[in-house]
């Protein structure tokens, strides 16, 4: 990838999460975070390019949000562009942008992520997959997480226990953040199993919940980016990579899954990573069940394979361990579909703006966002205090 | 105490009409004539699909060749699901439990994710060999495979 000129992220904004955000409609809460990540940037409105929306309208039923929510998103009289791509449309919707500034066509891009989940009916949405064969043997987002797990499970010898240990880091990470939906600071191991099974192995709480919000940032040229902010979080490297379409191509899907790796190893070449877990201070990536992280911290590079349950048992992800994954609390506690990719590269450049209070990771100024979507879709961008 | 705010419902009932293709057609007339289940091999990496589509994604090559798979497979990954979830052919929520698996049919490089007769954990394991139980009389759609009995070891 070539780039034409330096883009950073200058401020973000979300909205409080929630199962239901019956107090605002989707342009009000689109609306509340644009205007809360325009305040970050200390800037209005008209400071604003062009705006990249990411929502997965099938979910909600209502077509064209970047018709019925520009407005809320400062994108009236401007160019929007939409971004529909499953779970990775929030991270998909931040790589346009960025690539939106750094090619030069704009100097500051407004990203605005939401999804009002109990305003429709997601598995409906997921539902309305190919006629021709995905329909007959679907099982939804559980059910195919299932399968691939079994074969992870078998293959790495992790265990339930471990795993359990995901969802609890997560909901207590959750706990220090106020903008997050499922907060459970006193959750254990033992609860999490002892929770329903939605699909063996998996446990009600290692599942993510169905979320109501919105999340933006907002991108700028380097000489805005210096002007406005103290501590740019500049873009070091983006990645997409997309697969083939039936889940049974995809194989062993957690246990290679190809596009996150590769993803992965072009993102680390243009930022000059080698060593992922000694380099990186902070990493927000998108674990929509508990296996799934620790598939990804192999995927990733954290650890040799085979050894990601042991970097769960060790700490290493903790929040004062050697490299805290999701500050947040993640998609395992929040996930308002279309924003959840947006938050995650929201809450890395919060991180490198120093601006995250009582989950802020001290001196992070390396951080790694990913995306996951759909069967096998995966994004990777890298944020970092440093412009390069 | 503000006035509680409204939320609007509304309900579609739409009927699509999808085009099935050359690929899709021939599978479903071979289901339905002589229940057997055809693949299609890449004629570049020799990779045999199934669902069959008429390119090859790691090749970008048309596949044209017609391989009988099955209907006898391996398990190669299984679950057992106890959230009900929409069922897209009924509009209705699946009854719980059922049995998943992705079945490596023989002869295929593909798996398939398909539902199982088999419920209890304690009799999946990954490495079994299951079989393609079709529905009769068979209409010439993917419900044809009703589901993957599991075989006696």
């Amino acid at each position: 990838m070539k780039w034409r000129r330096r883009v950073a992220v200058i401020g973000t904004g979300q909205t409080v999460h929630a199962r239901k955000r019956d107090d605002v409609s989707q342009q009000e809460m689109v609306r509340e975070a644009a205007r809360r990540a325009l305040a970050d940037a200390e800037m209005t409105a008209r400071d604003i390019d062009a705006v990249v929306i990411a929502n997965m309208e099938l979910f909600e039923g209502r077509a064209l949000p970047e018709l019925w929510c520009a407005e809320g998103a400062a994108g009236a009289g401007k160019p929007v562009l939409k971004i529909a791509t499953g779970g990775t449309s929030g991270t998909s919707g931040a790589i346009a942008g960025a690539l939106q500034v750094a090619s030069g066509m704009f100097d500051t891009v407004l990203v605005v992520g939401f999804e009002k989940q109990s305003e429709g009916q997601t598995t409906a949405g997921m539902a309305l997959t190919d006629p021709m064969w995905d329909r007959h043997v679907a099982s939804a987002a559980i059910g195919n997480f299932a399968l691939s797990i079994s074969q992870y499970m078998a293959a790495r010898g992790v265990t339930e226990e471990q795993a359990a240990r995901v969802a609890v880091k997560a909901r207590r990470n959750a706990a220090r953040n106020p903008y997050a939906h499922l907060q459970q600071p006193g959750l254990t191991v033992e609860q999490v199993l002892a929770s329903s099974v939605l699909a063996w192995p998996v446990h009600m709480l290692e599942m993510c919940p169905t979320s109501d919000g919105a999340c933006a940032l907002v991108y700028a040229a380097e000489d805005v980016a210096r002007r406005k902010c103290a501590t740019p979080a500049w873009v070091r490297a983006v990645a997409t990579r997309h697969d083939q379409p039936y889940i049974g191509d995809l194989d062993m899907r957690l246990l290679t899954m190809r596009t996150l790796r590769s993803a992965a190893r072009e993102a680390y070449a243009q930022a000059g990573i080698t060593e992922p877990l000694k380099q990186l201070d902070v990493a927000e990536i998108y674990e929509p069940v508990s296996y799934a992280e620790l598939a990804w911290y192999e995927a990733l590079g954290f650890c040799p394979e085979g050894e990601a349950g042991r970097l769960i048992e060790d700490g290493v992800t903790a929040m004062d361990g050697e490299l805290p994954v999701n500050p947040s609390g993640g998609v395992l506690s929040t996930n308002p579909i279309g924003a959840s990719g947006v938050i995650r590269t929201a809450e890395a450049a919060l991180q490198i703006h120093g601006k995250g209070d009582t989950r802020q990771v001290d001196g992070a100024s390396l951080a790694l966002v990913t995306g996951y979507g759909v069967y096998a879709w995966s994004d990777v961008l890298i944020l970092s205090s440093d412009p390069g | 105490m503000p006035q509680p705010l409204l939320r609007v419902q509304a309900l579609l009932d739409l009927t699509w009409r999808y085009s099935a293709g050359s690929h899709f057609t021939r599978f479903f007339q071979a289901l339905k004539d002589d229940g057997v289940i055809l693949a299609l091999r890449c004629p570049a990496c020799r990779r045999v699909y199934l669902p069959p589509r008429p390119v090859c994604g790691n090749c970008f090559r048309r596949m044209e060749e017609w391989v009988p798979v099955g209907p006898r497979g391996t398990l190669r990954a299984f679950t057992v699901v106890h959230f009900p979830f929409l069922d897209p052919t009924t509009g209705q929520p699946r009854p719980v439990p059922f049995g998943m698996g992705l079945i490596q049919l023989d002869g295929a490089d593909t798996t398939l994710n398909h539902y199982l007769d088999e419920t209890d954990l304690g009799r999946l394991r990954l490495g079994l060999r299951v079989e393609a139980v079709f529905r009769e009389p068979r209409e010439g759609n993917m419900g044809d495979i009703r589901l993957f009995r599991v075989l006696a070891p």
